[in-house]
């Protein structure tokens, strides 16, 4: 399990929510606008109050409110529960993530291989993070110097990455592929280029991976 | 006259002659006079640090572009963030209630007017350190607006830039919280005697609200930048992960409650210039009053929302309280609509621009809904969708705000009208110019576009909407020059005198002369008889009424009389 549909489905959710109450606001703000315009000659109310109705809009809104917090609250849980399921699968890879101004460094607990990388102008600097596709993985994050941030935007998987703490993300990458990885929590001179690639391989391409140390890919 | 006056002799008013020396000037205790420095220092900020928004509008418009080194991008976008935050909106957010709230309680001054000046000139002397950091040899700060440790220690960030801007922000804002105090003292406790609570403006109001959240949570930040001081001595604290997280939520519980001090005073003039032109009161104002509170009182708790990504944060209750805060805020926007619904609107300027922060503040709220949700934030904090989110709320929403306040005001403290053509040219250029700015942002964001990117690849697909962007920008650029040019015509040629009451206001600042006097109500001006919240509007009523049939509608329409009608 991934994080990417879990985020899809509570955005798209939240968005078609958004969407239906600002169309409702402009229609109503432009029909109200129009109508009521001077030249319409319709005088102004004098009515300045009206709490039935108001209490009854607010009470209303608590329940868009309730219903938005338990949503949010129970696709925050599921999001946590797969990364909990992912950590204590007893075949998880734990790849240890280390950020530093201004590259990454990516050591595997299950072999000798290790990677980093300079991330200079030149794309072809930039370290690639090979994980096991199909079975858990567990990034273990931490800095050593500034607050950095991995985030691969594509897979929707974003997590700080501090100094003196570690940070845990374990997903599934379910098929094979590549995407660009990316520091996403500022911190300094060369941030835009603090980037890498993560390349989710077949079993045994990362097994191959491993005992050759880091060497082929 | 109905009201009971307080003492109206001020013993420091100069007399006229020498009021209007530089001098006098410089040290005022006139409310209105410190508000106007403090505005148009404000304003004056806004113009440089929009044209450094331009620089990095102009940087990232197309791929791989240099036009200014990583570091000096770096320092640009933190001028630009903690300028906009720090010197420009929040001082005009507070420095608006200074003006206006001593004449709508109907004060002859504000409360401890010294130590109101005393705010101006901290802000004004942070706002020179903060500048002062270009003159450095490394150059100004870069550390980004919340100047996160350990990059903000000495060891990572060395400049003496950092140091100063790091004392400046300490010193304006601690300006701010001085001010703020101020207006909320006068109130409180220095009404007229016939304004009571409820016959406060919901300007007022909102400013109640605005500087309870600023005595509550600016001291935060003060101890916040104590705690970032420490580390440019002792940059070795910043090694232990306590207290990088000790400074986010210092730092936090000062930030979040500021985004509504950027927020409220500007709820509080859209409802007033929304209600002067419809010609009615405002609709909902006991709940809006009670929204505003509740709104400051859980702005307090939210915080940690920011901090959703640092996997050190307690998702689930800050998530609640965020999200718990749609309920005041639409109670607010009920109060907008209802307003116009029932109105009979006139489209002048101050009135167009309130009428589009409505539309344009939603998207920003609406779209803070689902940043505040956890899954959602993990995936878009610190991407350009977050950037394009308080862009809707700070320029599509408060800068409407403070344009509609701009131009609703302007006759009251000048004595003269701004030009009502090039007020509209103003107008469109900048919604459409905001809007093509902004709203490029969120696809951005989705496209994975971090924030503070320097410069970013053809390869990574994000030209199309930079270039977008920044067109826009330009448009933003063009409104505001012909703001300025708006401004200096208007004053040189003198040519369209205000009147006290160009606007039909509802409130007491539009009984008094444009500009006030020293002492805001005299004995050409007196205070008018204050039934309720909109005492001008129940004269005008009165008057209307007496003539046809002897009736009083304020009495329909007050708040006083109970549910009649």
């Amino acid at each position: 399990m991934s994080f990417l549909p879990i985020f899809r489905d509570i955005f798209w959710l939240e968005v078609a929510i958004a969407a239906g109450v600002f169309l409702v606001i402009a229609v109503l703000l432009a029909v109200t606008l129009y109508r009521r315009r001077a030249g319409a000659g319709r005088p102004a109310s004098s009515r300045a109050d009206n709490l039935p109705l108001e209490i009854g809009y607010a009470v209303g809104l608590l329940g868009v409110a309730i219903f938005l917090v338990v949503v949010t609250a129970n696709a925050n849980h599921r999001q946590e529960q797969v990364q909990q399921a992912a950590r204590a699968a007893p075949d998880v890879a734990r790849i240890d993530v280390t950020g530093f101004q201004w590259c990454w460094e990516f050591a595997h607990r299950d072999g000798p291989a290790s990677e980093t990388g300079t991330c200079a102008e030149d794309p072809a600097t930039r370290p690639t993070l090979v994980v096991p596709a199909g079975r858990p993985v567990e990034l273990r994050l931490t800095s050593r110097d500034v607050v950095h941030a991995l985030w691969i935007p594509d897979l929707a998987l974003k997590s700080d990455v501090y100094p003196d703490h570690t940070n845990v993300l374990a997903t599934t990458f379910t098929e094979p592929g590549t995407w660009l990885g990316r520091c996403s929590e500022f911190c300094g001179t060369h941030h835009p280029t603090m980037e890498f690639w993560v390349r989710a391989v077949p079993e045994q391409e990362y097994q191959q991976y491993l005992a050759s140390g880091g060497a082929s890919v | 006259m109905t009201a009971t006056e307080p003492d109206r002799t001020q013993q420091d008013v100069p007399p006229s002659s020498r009021r209007g020396t530089a001098a006098a000037w410089l040290t005022t205790t006139d409310h209105k006079r410190i508000a106007l420095l403090t505005l148009g220092t404000a304003l004056v900020l806004f113009v440089v640090v929009g044209l450094i928004a331009l620089v990095v509008r102009a940087q990232l418009t197309l791929p791989d572009q240099h036009l200014v080194s990583n570091d000096l991008y770096n320092g640009l976008f933190t001028t630009h963030g903690s300028g906009m935050i720090y010197l420009v909106v929040t001082p005009i957010a507070i420095a608006l209630g200074l003006y206006l709230v001593p004449l709508q309680v109907g004060a002859p001054a504000v409360a401890a007017p010294r130590l109101a000046m005393a705010g101006f000139w901290l802000y004004l002397a942070g706002t020179v350190l903060i500048f002062a950091g270009f003159a450095t040899a490394l150059g100004p700060a870069a550390g980004g607006w919340y100047a996160y440790p350990p990059l903000n220690s000495s060891r990572y960030l060395p400049g003496a830039g950092q140091s100063l801007w790091i004392a400046g922000v300490f010193l304006a804002v601690l300006g701010m919280i001085f001010q703020a105090g101020t207006v909320l003292w006068t109130a409180l406790l220095k009404r007229a005697r016939s304004v009571t609570l409820m016959r406060m403006p919901v300007f007022t109001w909102s400013t109640i609200a605005t500087n309870l959240m600023v005595i509550g949570a600016f001291p935060s930040l003060l101890a916040a930048m104590a705690l970032l001081g420490w580390g440019r001595v002792f940059p070795d604290i910043f090694t232990e992960n306590l207290w990088n997280i000790a400074y986010q939520h210092l730092f936090w519980f000062f930030a979040h409650p500021v985004v509504y001090v950027m927020f409220f005073p500007f709820v509080g003039v859209v409802a007033e210039v929304l209600s002067t032109f419809a010609g009615r009161r405002f609709f909902g104002y006991r709940a809006t009053v009670v929204s505003l509170l509740v709104f400051a009182a859980f702005s307090m708790s939210v915080w940690g929302h920011h901090m959703f990504s640092t996997g050190q944060a307690s998702n689930d209750y800050y998530s609640l309280t965020s999200i718990l805060l749609l309920v005041p805020a639409g109670v607010e926007y009920f109060g907008f609509l209802a307003t116009l619904v029932g109105g009979h609107l006139r489209f002048t300027v101050p009135m167009l621009f309130a009428i589009a922060f409505v539309p344009q503040f939603l998207v920003g709220g609406l779209t803070g809904i689902m940043v505040a949700t956890p899954v959602i934030d993990y995936q878009v904090t610190d991407s350009y969708f977050i950037v394009a989110h308080w862009h809707y709320t700070l320029a599509a929403g408060s800068l409407f705000g403070i344009f509609a306040a701009f131009h609703f005001w302007f006759p009251k403290a000048t004595g003269l009208l701004l030009d009502e053509r090039l007020g509209r040219w103003q107008f469109w250029l900048l919604v459409v110019g905001t809007n093509t700015t902004f709203l490029p942002m969120f696809w951005l964001g989705l496209a994975g576009m971090p924030r503070r990117l320097a410069t970013y690849l053809p390869q990574d697909g994000f030209t199309t909407a930079n270039v977008i962007s920044s067109a826009g920008s330009v448009l933003i650029a063009l409104s505001v020059i012909v703001t300025i040019a708006n401004v200096v015509t208007s004053v040189r040629d003198r040519r369209r005198p205000a009147g006290d009451d160009p606007w039909q206001g509802l409130t007491l600042e539009w009984a008094t002369a444009s500009p006030p006097a020293p002492t805001n109500f005299d004995d050409q001006h007196p205070l008018p008889r204050i039934r309720s919240f909109t005492p001008l509007l129940d004269e005008r009523e009165r008057e209307e009424g007496e003539e046809r049939t002897g009736d009083d509608p304020a009495a329909h329409g007050g708040l006083r009389s109970g549910g009649s009608s």
